[in-house]
């Protein structure tokens, strides 16, 4: 166990040692910064599911089965989740991570690596799972006013849990390791991971969760009642885990003490198992992936030939950055998650209950057009916040050819932009025109989405590309995660409040000219003027947004030391 | 050539560079050397148009780096001490990638490239990508790199960590032609021999400061060691 706890230790130091580094100026206010969104976040969650539970809990019988039927899909995403988030970092963390030559040149034995590697692994893999459901769980305590039991039963739950799903996930990449061609182990499991990822969650959505709360949906009641007492599997850990939650809310202690003791029970046996594996195959398998790494697929990646147009240092850097892009297979998942996502969203309009609307349908169907605007520009960001927020950081340690080029850093910036902002203003015209179809809306309120969307997206774009510029981290191994930083979180923040400023600004003025258009009425000279100054406002916006944010990140490229 | 005014470059209160004065004519091999920390790599840094010095001025073939950085560093082939590069390309897509940066054009490009690829025993290698190559592979590809656009200018730091003996040898050559044909060489290195070997001059930085400069007979001469070798001068003048 000694040289398991010295192993961890450089990690435990590294933790400790965050704060006391040089760099870290400003951390107070960042981890302020960094708390309070948490802190809200948090709150939000706990609002909403304090918000569901008293509702099913206002439903007289069927409201206790709707609160554990609930209760059921989210263990069982819970769990997923947890293995799906374990099969990555165990697989980095055993097989790929830079400091395996010097652990496993000590004399120690390498089942006891794997030990050190395993917790790391599950504490990574598992704690923001953890923090995100637990506000899930508490409400359910409080709105069922559980005791004190609930909630130790429900840490230990959890804790089980993450320890089961990491475990299997430890066990299935040791094997799999030994079987696969090891230059193209991660490729392979990025693959697996992300399709069966991909399953669940359309398999997640189309199940439509949300026909549960609508009784009407089912032909019959007894049918309704069927579906919601249908038994979860009782071989998977997540029905441990929700029996033994389920016994603690009607006071059966010792039933829910059985059922936990069950889940732990499994989770001892399967480290046990672990630990035997990794005696016999982990070695093996390492020195199976310390190999030079092999392209998963050979193809001629797009983009020299429709670039001849372009100026050569131009071509240069834009031919760089597709054929890496396309190169690197993280970037295809992220691709796929894109593509699921734009199927749910568009999908989630053609599902929407219109007809049911206590509202005008012609209104309602317009006035949701109109917020869409801002959610298709959420989405954006999002988007943007995975792709072109950490362009300039995905240079990595080359960014030195970058500075010794004889090309501007202004220049180089604009060509990231450019890269970026064709195909997200694709996406999201997409998603607007077609969730716009779904809604039937007027012509006006169409061409409007259009245009808005065509003049909002430049500015999202460059605010990624100019905060990434100016908080960038050439160091990080993946540097999509350079947006979970103080930087990514600062452009989030950003643009949140760019695209809640023009949809604020714009909705006064597109009621009354929507309204107008509707009641063939003429506006007046007041309403004029304070329509095309809203308007007026809204393009000073765009323009500052696309200006400023490139300045600012050109400007901190140039002081950049390397 | 390579003219350095006032250079100096201060983090927060570490003065890294402190007022270096420094000519190198052009065709001449200039070799730059002083302990750990001394300040070489932000001097070719500075040099290399990648770091903007606090005050001074560097000059390239008298182009202004400040005032003209692009036109400055298109003269310029710089070799970094770590070859980070861009891991998913090939190796031919990489020298394509520098050779339109630099402005080569297509016809020339594609002799060049074959040609440093050959010298470099690259060329076996060329259409794999970089992150499949050996440290010594890609210290290769970086010099291949840096010499396919024929610049006037070589910044290297360390050229010879991660070579094996033959590609040293070829490299040190390799250099001595280049300054024959009138290139000026800018080359940082802890490797005493290599650079008492082949530099015409030589420079030691100590704590930021420019202590010593001349032939490996003047270092001598100014360390009082007529009969010693350049290691034993570097350490008499470093430990003074």
């Amino acid at each position: 166990m000694k040289d398991v706890i010295t192993l961890l230790t450089p990690r435990i130091l590294s933790f400790k040692g965050t704060g006391f580094s040089k760099d870290n100026r400003g951390g107070l206010f960042k981890r302020l910064l960094f708390g309070t969104m948490g802190l809200i976040f948090l709150g939000g969650i706990i609002a909403v599911s304090l918000r569901v539970l008293t509702y099913f809990k206002e439903i007289a019988e069927l409201g206790d089965i709707l609160a554990l039927k609930l209760l059921s899909m989210v263990l069982l995403t819970f769990f997923f989740l947890l293995v799906f988030s374990s099969i990555l970092t165990s697989l980095s963390k055993l097989y790929l991570s830079r400091d395996l030559s010097l652990v496993h040149s000590m004399p120690v034995p390498s089942y006891k690596v794997f030990i050190a590697r395993w917790i790391e692994s599950t504490v990574d893999s598992s704690w923001m799972v953890i923090i995100y459901t637990l506000p899930v769980f508490i409400s359910y305590g409080l709105v069922y006013q559980a005791g004190p039991f609930f909630y130790f039963n429900m840490v230990m739950t959890l804790l089980s849990l993450s320890i089961i799903a990491s475990g299997i996930s430890s066990v299935l990449i040791m094997t799999a390791v030994n079987f696969l061609p090891a230059s193209r182990i991660r490729s392979i499991f990025i693959f697996i991971g992300l399709c069966f990822f991909l399953v669940l969650f359309f398999a997640f959505r189309f199940l439509r969760p949300e026909r549960l709360v609508d009784p009407e949906a089912f032909a019959t009641a007894l049918v309704y009642l069927k579906t919601l007492k249908t038994p979860a599997p009782p071989y998977l850990p997540s029905t441990w885990a929700f029996d033994s939650i389920r016994a603690f809310f009607v006071g059966n202690v010792s039933e829910g003490m059985f059922h936990v003791a069950l889940s732990w029970s499994f989770a001892g046996a399967l480290v046990f198992m672990a630990i035997i594996i990794a005696e016999a195959l982990y070695f093996k398998g390492l020195s199976k992936t310390r190999t030079a790494k092999a392209r998963l697929f050979h193809f001629k990646a797009p983009g020299s030939f429709f670039l001849k147009f372009l100026s050569r240092p131009v071509r240069a850097f834009a031919v760089k950055e597709i054929k890496t892009f396309f190169r690197d297979q993280t970037q295809w998942s992220q691709l796929f998650l894109i593509a699921a996502l734009i199927v749910i969203y568009i999908y989630n309009f053609n599902v929407l209950p219109l007809e049911k609307a206590p509202i005008k349908t012609v209104y309602f169907q317009n006035l949701l057009s109109f917020l869409n605007m801002g959610l298709a520009g959420f989405v954006l960001t999002a988007v943007t916040a995975r792709f072109a927020y950490p362009a300039v950081s995905a240079e990595k340690e080359a960014f030195w050819l970058v500075k010794s080029a004889p090309i501007p850093l202004k220049n180089y910036l604009w060509i990231k932009f450019m890269i970026y902002y064709f195909p997200l203003l694709m996406l999201t015209e997409i998603l607007i025109v077609a969730t716009n179809i779904l809604l039937q809306v007027a012509p006006f309120m169409m061409g409007l989405s259009i245009i808005n969307i065509f003049f909002m997206v430049p500015g999202v774009v460059s605010m990624g590309i100019g905060l990434g510029a100016a908080y960038p981290d050439f160091k990080s191994e993946n540097p999509a995660q350079t947006v979970t930083s103080f930087g990514g979180l600062f452009f989030m923040m950003v643009c949140a409040g760019y695209i809640g400023a023009v949809i604020i600004i714009e909705a006064g003025p597109v009621y009354h000219l929507f309204m107008s258009g509707i009641k063939e009425t003429d506006l007046s000279v007041f309403e004029w003027i304070w329509i095309i100054g809203s308007f007026a406002i809204v393009f000073l916006i765009y323009i500052f947004a696309i200006v400023l944010p490139m300045r600012f990140g050109e400007r901190k490229l140039i002081e950049l030391l390397i | 050539m390579i003219e350095l005014k006032d250079l100096t470059k201060t983090y927060r209160n570490l003065v890294a560079v402190d007022n270096l004065n420094l000519i190198v004519p052009k065709g001449e091999i200039f070799g730059f050397i002083g302990p750990n920390g001394a300040g070489k790599t932000t001097t070719i840094n500075m040099i290399g148009g990648i770091l903007a010095p606090t005050s001074g001025t560097v000059m390239i073939c008298g182009i202004n780096m400040e005032a003209f950085p692009e036109k400055a560093k298109g003269k310029i082939g710089f070799i970094p001490e770590r070859p980070y590069l861009y891991e998913k390309l090939t190796g031919m897509e990489f020298l394509k990638f520098i050779a339109d940066l630099y402005g080569v054009g297509e016809d020339v490009f594609l002799k060049k490239s074959q040609e440093k690829l050959d010298m470099f025993s690259l060329s076996d290698w060329s259409d794999d990508l970089i992150e499949s190559y050996s440290h010594g592979m890609k210290q290769r590809l970086v010099m291949a790199a840096a010499l396919v656009h024929d610049p006037e200018v070589i910044i290297v730091d360390e050229p010879m960590v991660g070579l094996d003996p033959l590609a040293i040898k070829m490299v040190k050559n390799l250099f001595r032609s280049l300054a024959k044909q009138g290139a000026t060489i800018f080359m940082s290195t802890h490797t005493l021999k290599v650079a008492e070997d082949i530099c015409d001059r030589i420079g030691i930085i100590h704590k930021g400061s420019l202590i010593a400069s001349g032939t490996p007979e003047d270092l001598k001469r100014d360390a009082n060691e007529i009969d010693a070798d350049l290691e034993q001068v570097f350490i008499r003048l470093t430990l003074e």
